[in-house]
Formats: C-alpha cells, sequence, structure tokens
C-alpha cells in the first residue's frame, strides 16, 4: 500500500545546524504513528516541514502520490494535513467556537449558529467544552481540546498531534485515544508525538525513533518496549536512572520551616488551604488538572492575591506576608518556575544571557539603569555550563533551543536570584529522557544544599521518586500528606480524587 | 506592602488554622493502636504506687492486665485526679469538691471548676479552674461563650490555695517544672500552651491545630500532650458570629452544636455532614471533622517532635489524657471508650 505521506531525505538546517538530517519518514493510510526521540531529536521539526511550518532545507514529500511543497501551514490544511502543536495556538481574546471556525468563516456568519454547530461538534467528540467561553479563561487541558476539535474539525486526512496528552488528566487522556482510535477508524492517519512511552507503545501501529536529528530506528509497534526505546533515543539505556524505586530509608529530614500557609483561600480556586514548607527537603505537590495546586503556589509566589476578606495567612520564617507583586516574593528569596514557559517562563527571541539577567533583574540583584552586555555574557556562559543547556553558543535565542534546553533556561532565571525556596511546577512537561533526569539532578542537588523545594507534578512516578514528603491537592485544598515510605500510586490517586 | 496595617482594620484578623504538618503530620497511630483496656466515658489516667488508675463518670477505677476494677463511686462526675509523691490520690469533682485522702479539701471561693490537677516534686499541688462561669462538664458552654474566666492556682505544702494565673481560656492540663514553683499549662480555647509561675506567665507554644487537655511527663524528658479535639473552619467562624452563636446555644440541644466534640458520626443530626466528608460510603480521612484524636510528644523545650492521630474516618477520639505506665503510653479515648496503648516507646 502506497503511503498516504512520503518524507525523504529531509534535512532542515537552522543557521546551517541541520535539526533533521536526511531522515526518511513515511505515513500510511489509517495509521497510528508515533514519532518519539529526546528533546531536540528533530520530531516537532520534522513533522513542522510535513504541515507546511517550515520549509526543509533539501528532500522530497510526497502526498497522496503527487509530490508537493507546501509554503504555508494554510496550504497544508487545505490539503489535509493539520497540526495540534504543544503549545496551543488558539486566540485566547476569541470564543471557543469562534477559534474552531478560524479561517473557514463564511462571509456573512451568525454567530448562534455557529455556536450551535461547534456546541454538536464538541459533544460529538466527547469534550466537555463551553464553545460560547474565551478561550483565556480555559486550562491548558481545554484548550488542549479545542486544538485537537479544530484539527478534526477541518477534515484533515492527516493530524499530527505534538505532545497531546502532556496537559490532559488520566480521564481526559482515555477520551483522548477513544478519540483517537474513532479518527483512525474513519482512515485518518496520525503521528503522535509524546514522551509518555506507555502511550506510544499502547496507542500506536508504528513507531519512528530519531536521535540528534536523524532516524534510528522505525518498524512496528510490537518490535519495541520500553527499554528498546529508550535505547534507541538515547543512545544508552537510562533503566534504573529514572523512576526506579526509590530507596525511602534516605529521605531527607525536615529543616527548619520555611514557608506556613494557613488557610489561604482565593475564589473558587483555592480553599482554606494550609501546609507548610521546610528546608532541604523536596515537598512533592500532586493534584489533577484544576485541582488548584498552581494556583495556590502562584498566590505564594505573589502572581495570584489571595482574597482580600478571610484570605487566610501566609508566613515566610514565622513573619505575615502578604504580596502584591511577584518581585516582592523573589526579593524575599522565592523563586516560582512555571509551568507554562512560552508564556510566563522566558522571553522567546532574547538570549539565554538576557533571559537569565532577567531573573537578576526581578531580584533587585541588578539595577537595571546600565545593561553590561559582559555581564550578561558571563552568566550565559556560567549558566550553560552549570546546567548542561545544550546550544549552538551562549548567544543563541531561546526560541532556538528544543522544549528541555528551554525549560532549563526558566530555572536557570530562577536558581540566580539566589532563592531560598524554589517552586518547580511541572519542571519536566514536554521534556526528553534525558533532560528529565538531568532536571531532577538539579532539583535533588538544590534540597541537598539546604534549599525549601517545592515540586508541582502531575506525573506520579516523578512525585513518589523525587519528594521527601507528598501533598495531594484536590479542590482547592491540600487534603493528604504522605511519606514516600508509606505512599503508593494508588493512595496518591485516590486522595486526589475522591 | 506598608498599607497593610491600615487594610487590616477592615479584612479583620484572619483567623487560621494550623496545618497538621511536621510534627501533627496525620497517621493512623491511635487506631492501629491496640485496646489497653475498654472502659465507656474513660477521662483521667494516673499512675501513682506502680498502678493506673482511670476515671470514667463518677467513679475511680484501677486498670490490670486490661481489666478495669472498681475503686471508688464518688457523688459527681471526677472531673481532674493527681497522685501525691506519696502515691495517695487527690480527686476533683464535678460539684467543685476535691477529695484529698478521703476528705474534702479546703478551697478558694470561686474555685469550682476544677480540671487539672498536678503534684510538684517539693509537695506543691497546682491546680486548674476550668471557668469562673461553668462547671468542668459545662466546656462546651464555656467555649461557645467565648469566656476567659479560667485560673491557675498554687498550693505549697502546709500552705493554702494562691492564685497564679487567671483571666485564661480554659487551662487544661498542668505539668509541674523543676522543683514545682513554676508549671506549663494548656490554654484550650487559646490554642497554646503556657509557662505559669511567680514571675507571671510566658507563652510556650502557640497555635495548635486543636484544642490541649492534659499534660504528663514523658520518661526521658519532655511531655505528653493530649488534644481532645480538632480545629476547624466552621466551628472558627461559628466563634466569630455572635448573634447565630447565641442562637445556637438558645435553641439547639448542645449534642448537635457547631461546637468541638469528643466523639461524632453518632447521629444524623449532627453538624458536618455530605460530600464533604464521605463519598460513596467512604468516610475521607482528611474531611473537616468536630472530634479526633490527637497526642503529642513534646520535647524539653515543648517544642513538638512528633504525634499520634485517630483521623476524622477513625473513632479513638476525644483524647483527653495521655501517660505513660509501666514502660508504655497509655493514652484514655474518652470518644473511642477505650484506653489505648500506642506502640510508641
Amino acid at each position: 500500500m502506497e503511503p498516504i505521506v512520503r518524507m525523504e531525505g529531509i534535512t532542515k538546517a537552522y543557521r546551517s545546524v541541520p535539526a533533521v538530517k536526511n531522515v526518511d519518514f513515511d505515513l500510511n493510510e489509517g495509521e497510528i504513528h508515533a514519532l518519539l526521540g529526546e528533546n531536540g531529536a528533530g520530531k516537532s521539526t520534522l513533522t513542522k516541514v510535513m504541515a507546511g511550518v517550515v520549509a526543509p532545507t533539501s528532500g522530497k514529500i510526497t502526498y497522496q502520490s503527487k509530490p508537493v511543497q507546501f509554503d504555508t501551514p494554510h496550504e497544508a490544511l487545505e490539503a489535509g494535513i493539520a497540526m495540534v502543536f504543544q503549545e496551543t495556538s488558539l486566540v485566547p481574546s476569541m470564543t471557543v467556537a469562534q477559534n474552531l471556525y478560524l479561517g473557514s468563516e463564511k462571509f456573512l456568519n451568525r454567530l448562534r449558529g455557529i455556536y450551535i454547530s461547534a456546541q454538536q461538534f464538541l459533544q460529538s467528540l466527547n469534550f466537555a467544552v463551553d464553545p460560547t467561553a474565551m478561550v483565556e479563561t480555559l486550562g491548558a487541558a481545554q484548550r488542549q481540546m479545542v486544538e485537537i476539535a479544530r484539527a478534526v474539525h477541518h477534515d484533515a486526512r492527516v493530524i499530527v498531534f505534538d505532545e497531546p496528552t502532556a496537559t490532559l488528566t488520566p480521564e481526559e487522556k482515555r477520551h483522548f485515544f477513544a478519540l483517537l482510535r474513532r479518527l483512525k477508524a474513519r482512515g485518518v492517519s496520525i503521528v503522535f508525538i509524546s514522551h509518555a512511552l506507555e502511550e506510544a507503545l499502547m496507542i500506536s501501529d508504528r513507531i519512528t525513533i530519531l536521535r540528534d536529528g536523524e532516524l534510528v530506528a522505525t518498524g512496528p509497534t510490537s518490535d519495541f518496549d520500553r527499554e528498546k526505546i529508550i535505547a534507541a533515543m538515547v543512545g544508552r539505556t537510562l533503566s534504573g536512572e529514572l523512576y526506579s524505586k526509590r530507596d525511602v530509608s534516605h529521605l531527607r529530614k525536615p529543616g527548619k520551616k520555611v514557608l506556613s500557609v494557613q488557610d489561604i483561600s482565593m475564589g473558587a480556586m483555592v480553599r482554606n488551604t494550609s501546609f507548610s514548607v521546610f528546608e532541604g527537603q523536596i515537598t512533592g505537590v500532586f493534584g489533577l488538572i484544576g485541582s488548584g495546586r498552581t494556583e495556590t503556589f502562584k498566590i505564594v509566589a505573589g502572581i495570584y492575591k489571595r482574597d482580600f476578606l478571610r484570605g487566610g495567612a501566609i508566613t515566610l520564617d514565622d513573619e505575615p506576608v502578604r504580596y502584591y507583586t511577584p518581585s516582592e516574593a523573589v526579593r524575599d528569596g522565592i523563586a516560582y518556575v512555571t509551568e507554562d514557559r512560552k508564556s510566563e517562563g522566558i522571553f522567546e527571541t532574547m538570549s539565554i544571557g538576557e533571559n537569565l539577567f532577567g531573573g537578576l533583574l526581578s531580584a533587585g540583584r541588578e539595577d537595571g539603569l546600565l545593561i553590561r552586555t559582559r555581564a550578561i555574557r558571563e552568566l550565559a556562559e556560567e549558566w550553560t555550563g552549570r546546567l548542561n543547556i545544550k546550544t549552538i553558543n551562549s548567544d543563541a535565542r531561546v526560541v532556538e533551543l528544543s522544549g528541555g534546553n528551554q525549560q532549563k533556561v526558566v530555572i536557570g532565571k530562577g536558581l540566580v536570584q539566589k532563592p531560598r525556596m524554589v517552586i518547580f511546577d511541572e519542571p519536566t512537561r514536554g521534556v526528553d529522557v534525558a533532560a528529565i533526569a538531568e532536571i531532577h539532578e538539579i532539583i535533588k542537588a538544590l534540597a541537598d544544599e539546604g534549599l525549601a523545594v517545592v515540586m508541582i507534578s502531575s506525573y506520579l512516578p516523578e512525585i513518589m521518586n523525587l519528594s521527601d514528603r507528598i501533598l495531594v491537592c484536590r479542590q482547592g485544598r491540600i487534603v493528604e500528606e504522605l511519606s514516600p515510605v508509606e505512599a503508593t500510586e494508588e493512595k496518591i490517586m485516590y486522595a486526589a480524587v475522591h | 506592602m506598608i498599607f497593610d496595617p491600615i487594610l487590616d482594620i477592615f479584612r479583620g484578623k484572619a483567623i487560621t488554622i494550623p496545618p497538621l504538618d511536621g510534627a501533627f503530620r496525620a497517621n493512623t497511630a491511635l487506631d492501629d493502636a491496640a485496646v489497653f483496656a475498654a472502659l465507656p466515658g474513660v477521662d483521667n489516667l494516673c499512675v501513682a504506687g506502680g498502678t493506673l488508675y482511670a476515671t470514667s463518670g463518677a467513679t475511680l477505677y484501677t486498670v490490670a492486665d486490661g481489666a478495669p476494677q472498681e475503686v471508688e463511686t464518688f457523688d459527681a462526675a471526677i472531673t481532674a485526679l493527681a497522685a501525691a509523691p506519696d502515691s495517695t490520690l487527690a480527686v476533683a469533682l464535678d460539684d467543685g469538691t476535691l477529695m484529698e485522702e478521703g476528705k474534702p479539701a479546703d478551697l478558694p471561693k470561686g474555685v469550682d471548676c476544677i480540671t487539672a490537677l498536678a503534684y510538684g516534686s517539693n509537695g506543691s499541688l497546682w491546680l486548674a479552674n476550668g471557668s469562673d462561669r461553668h462547671k468542668a462538664s459545662d466546656w462546651a458552654a464555656d467555649l461557645m461563650e467565648k469566656n476567659a474566666g479560667g485560673s491557675v492556682w498554687l498550693r505549697h505544702a502546709g500552705e493554702s490555695f494562691r492564685r497564679i494565673a487567671g483571666g485564661l481560656g480554659w487551662p487544661y492540663g498542668v505539668l509541674p517544672q523543676g522543683d514545682g514553683d513554676a508549671a506549663i499549662v494548656s490554654e484550650s480555647w487559646k490554642h497554646r500552651l503556657i509557662r505559669v509561675g511567680l514571675e507571671g506567665v510566658d507563652p510556650v507554644l502557640d497555635n495548635l491545630p486543636g484544642y490541649p487537655a492534659r499534660l504528663s511527663p514523658a520518661d526521658g524528658g519532655g511531655a505528653w500532650l493530649a488534644i481532645f479535639a480538632p480545629r476547624n473552619r466552621l466551628i472558627e467562624l461559628v466563634l466569630q458570629e455572635t448573634h447565630y452563636r447565641y442562637d445556637m446555644i438558645a435553641t439547639v440541644p448542645r449534642d448537635y452544636w457547631i461546637a468541638p466534640a469528643l466523639s461524632s458520626n453518632r447521629s444524623f443530626l449532627e453538624p458536618l455532614q455530605c460530600g464533604g466528608i464521605r463519598t460513596m460510603g467512604v468516610h475521607k480521612a482528611w474531611s473537616p471533622t468536630r472530634s479526633y484524636g490527637l497526642v503529642a510528644k513534646l520535647d524539653d523545650d515543648i517544642a513538638p517532635v512528633f504525634s499520634l492521630h485517630s483521623r476524622a474516618n477513625g473513632n479513638r477520639h476525644g483524647t483527653t489524657s495521655a501517660v505513660e505506665f509501666d514502660g508504655r503510653l497509655v493514652v484514655a479515648s474518652k470518644g473511642g471508650d477505650s484506653i489505648l496503648a500506642p506502640e510508641v516507646m
């Protein structure tokens, strides 16, 4: 059978550095094809070439047996190739329905008609999203649903999903996989990029693995297992390094109580939640999406404000604090490493050094009147080395880095502030296995140095493997504290959902 | 922000409950504990001359081999119990009587709500008078009226009682310090422990997550603190709502007040029910609750070290007393009708 998409000898170079090198890739009709690799392996670049987002430096693409060259994503979409991006590309100030129909509007549109058809369409996909809701009011998971719905709505023959499940809850993932199977049954071909290897093994028909921009393995899913995939992805076996059984006899002992949060409330998102954070420990915070864990810690970091009346109390070193801006928290030594690095964590078009320097500015450790380029360069050189940021040179713009390296820049931006408490919110979301291991080492080293570390994660093995104590958040409250000695995935999940 | 002190006038002072973490991290040690003896309504525990004494209602028991043996029944409920250095017992009753060596002792006027007794090593007797308005059994009313009429008294051997501290919110436990001229006192309604002596009153541990009850010395230093009920948001709210509170006191039977309790989940008329408590028939361990079981180990500096819990879904609640006996800790769970022997020592 002739593949629906055939890519031959694809090379794409940025500033003469190839992101993908001479890659051959086939996608058959009605198959789910998992594309795996470390961050920076070239997965996104390869699929962006397919979807017309970037033009290849060399190589040939055949779509439905005809050679094609898409210059814009719109051309690819018209032809039937849609891409659901890792970071959603919706218009936040428009409604869900308007986003669904964006680019396919008629000359005259009846808003009510759009809402009704959008409602029917979303229901057919089993997505519980209000079509009249503004996208900016939606959580990450719901935005992802709208993004997926938009691709399906354009009647695409080929859909590329770039990390579609990163922001979804287990329940939402089940719905998403059912949707993939329905699309497959309708003859839609799917490229599925994920860092969750179990998902790829479970859902895909074929697997292709890239490493450093080159194809290293491809074949039916039945030929692969987790170990083989990881070995192919990173060129070494990471088994035992990541998510191995935790040695609970060496938990870090709590040091001095740094932060005490008592009954803080913020609207309906955070409700009377109380907890403490101690020095020299990793406090893991688990909760499903919408459980208020991010919001709780954004209040601590001064990004959100707790309720004016009956908003509770926060004490730092037994002194009450109420931050009105994040910089106040930063100056008190609280660093927040965001879960949404693109919009909150980095200045994409600025260099690594400039981003790191921004961290110093917000900590008040530079006056900002005189920007010293030498200091910026030194900062970039120091931290690219310390955090092992893989880059062409230290002047590189952050947008040119892979997801994992961008994340390291965000972490570096927090660490240059010399904090005493670091809050990591989903530190390894959208990050490849090798970078995950490195980020985990950074987090552990901070706790070993005596810093108070908070790690928010919705990935249970990560929580269980790193945390010295585990807090479980549900419906805006910390409902349970577990020690890794007694914690099991079932116990944590039970607390999170019941 | 510099305006916060002004804004706080309008916001009001935040009434917050400290989290159950650190030394107070929740566990199931009391629920997992063996039953040392079943004794309905067990309240005070005390060791004298190698014998464990317990009280329930108006009756004094000895407890040996897991079986309570009745020693004596008094005219009113026993509210406090202490052993003198010579192993004789002092027994306080709900009618305001203090019995020493089988005879009523002389008490100053106004001392008729004895909640705790303890002898110092120099033979002095410390006495906590919970309230100047209510009997010891009316503790819930005293809390709901937000009284602070408790006092602590000291009697040196051969002398009469003299008041050491007053204006306290239900002093409920006394632990003499040193030779007996100072004591640590648990002040329930203020959720704190204070050091009381001839020099005055000095807070030593505040912002406890519950209502502290009796104190007893621990072998090797430090102390055991029984906490008889938890704080929760609803009760804190009711305590701020004066009109609601007085309406509730006037019209609702005491068992169903929105107030701390020694046991709960025994009647459908109780406050605090529904999905926040129980989901699909499973009682959530972390749900808001009126009753709880909690015993804390304190170090020499009266800082909490660790704690033993019976959580919202447990039933060893209302821990009013904890003492060491025969090399082990025994805990009176008044709400759980039993004396427990948790595995901690």
